[in-house]
């Protein structure tokens, strides 16, 4: 009988067991998690023998005294400065939170209690600008969706800058919201209402005209309104449209910046309406969802 | 071969290094403990035929590898080959002068057993650096002149350990049947 045959396979067998150890060794570490199965079986017959080794090893010799080492002050110490910096940084995150909830409520402190009409809780919503068109003051602003609060934005809910509307939500992403300013050409026509800035000073109606905003490509919103409308530079225009929802009613879209006579039509002026706040130029906006809560 | 034999041995060898093994090591001298899997690789590689002694190799290794703190990554995984490469590559070395020297003399266990560690730790450095070049995998760190010279040390205390192991060994060479039907038992020196 001749060894020959097996001893040939055994020959071939060796450099393709050798090529895969070698495969697996270059494997990345995830692919690798099976093998923490096969440790814990091929342990099996070793652990009960190294039970008992350890057992003996911590008879024979106990496990040293941290006092015991000749560099046990130097190791104290680099523990020490570790611990240390260890608490020191998270003393500074912890602080860097305290801070960011500290901008938080500066930020809800500044609504107005209009805002509060809301059935749902006012949202903080950080900005996150991946990319803007410097020359383009209302352009679409990207807000990053935050875990959680996915369900509570919906569509046309109004964002918010203190007092002033800054925007709606234009589309609630998987993980982004699109703000649409409310001087984007796309907002469409927004009814309002012109109401003096100081209302208790002199004698002008509380609410001076009603008008239909119209957005410009630059930034600003027109309407004309009757010349015989008693409008300033500096009035507040606010929101009155049943569109939108309706806590948003009475919060401030902007300001008249100008009023020019219309050559076409004596009678009537041209007013200039401009935003006070501009979603990008903040850090965070207020968005006032009215979707549902986001079950725990 | 006997199998069942080279299964107990591989057994306390794993057990020695993972438990046992703490008894004799050097705390002041950076923690500089002997390991039993090199005595026997070294003499399954002196005495038994080449391919069942490269195959026991690997295998040896691979347990080596699948054993705690041998290899270890993230969530468990052990890292398979780094021992298991270097037991071959030793296993060859020790194939290609087995014929040279004198086999049953437990001075050559112990010099076999202490170049296999330093040998075993060069292929582990090259596996894991050629590991660190493939994107995917971190870079390799570590190494040092501290860690050559605590690596020169457990080579000699593993050498000192081969003397009692090996002659464990030897004397119970007939348990171990490593002469095959094809073999020659003159050419044992």
């Amino acid at each position: 009988m001749s060894n020959y045959g097996t001893f040939r396979n055994r020959t071939k067998a060796l450099p393709l067991a050798i090529v895969v150890t070698i495969m697996f060794a270059m494997f990345p570490a995830s692919w690798l998690g099976w093998t923490s199965d096969i440790a814990d079986l091929v342990r099996v017959p070793v652990t009960p023998l190294s039970h008992v080794g350890m057992m003996i090893k911590s008879w024979v010799r106990p496990a040293i005294e941290p006092s015991d080492l000749p560099t046990d002050g130097q190791e104290r110490q680099e523990l020490a400065v570790a611990e240390r910096d260890h608490y020191r940084q998270l003393y500074h995150s912890q602080m860097l939170r305290a801070t960011e909830f500290a901008d938080q409520l500066r930020v809800l402190q500044s609504l107005p209690e209009s805002a509060l009409r809301n059935p749902m809780p006012p949202l903080v919503v950080p900005l996150d600008l991946t990319g803007i068109k410097p020359n383009d003051a209302s352009g679409v602003v990207e807000l990053k969706l935050s875990r959680g609060i996915a369900e509570r934005i919906l569509d046309g809910d109004i964002v918010l800058v203190g007092r002033d509307i800054v925007g709606r939500i234009a589309r609630v992403g998987m993980t982004r919201v699109e703000l649409l300013p409310t001087s984007h050409k796309d907002s469409g026509f927004i009814r309002a209402g012109i109401v003096p800035a100081h209302p208790l000073e002199g004698s002008r109606p509380p609410l001076l005209a009603e008008i239909l905003l119209q957005p410009t490509s630059n930034g600003y919103l027109t309407t004309e309104i009757s010349s015989t409308r008693d409008i300033q530079e500096n009035d507040l225009v606010v929101l009155d449209d049943p569109a939108w929802s309706i806590s948003g009613n009475g919060l401030v879209l902007g300001i008249v910046t100008s009023i020019t006579s219309l050559d076409e039509a004596p009678l009537r002026n041209m007013v200039t309406v401009t935003p006070r706040q501009r979603a990008r130029e903040h850090a965070r906006v207020v968005v006032l969802g009215t979707g549902k809560e986001a079950s725990q | 071969m006997n199998v069942i034999v080279v299964i107990v041995a591989s057994i306390l060898a794993l057990a020695f290094d993972s438990s046992f093994a703490g008894i004799f090591t050097l705390r002041f001298t950076g923690s500089i403990t002997p390991q039993a899997m090199p005595c026997l690789v070294v003499f399954i590689a002196l005495f038994a035929p080449e391919t069942t002694a490269l195959f026991v190799a690997l295998a040896l290794g691979i347990l080596v590898d699948l054993s705690p703190g041998h290899g270890q990554l993230s969530a468990g995984a052990h890292l398979i080959g780094p021992n298991a490469l270097g037991f071959v590559i030793t296993t060859l070395l020790i194939l290609k002068l087995r014929n040279v020297v004198f086999r049953r003399r437990i001075l050559t266990i112990c010099f076999f057993t202490a170049g296999a560690v330093i040998l075993t730790a060069a292929v582990q450095a090259f596996v894991l650096i050629t590991r660190g070049f493939m994107p995917w995998n971190p870079p390799a760190i570590g190494g040092g002149l501290g860690e050559f010279a605590k690596l020169f040390g457990t080579a000699i205390y593993t050498g000192l350990l081969a003397v009692p192991l090996g002659w464990c060994f030897l004397s119970t060479i007939g348990v171990w049947k490593f002469h095959s039907p094809t073999g020659r038992r003159a050419t044992w020196r």
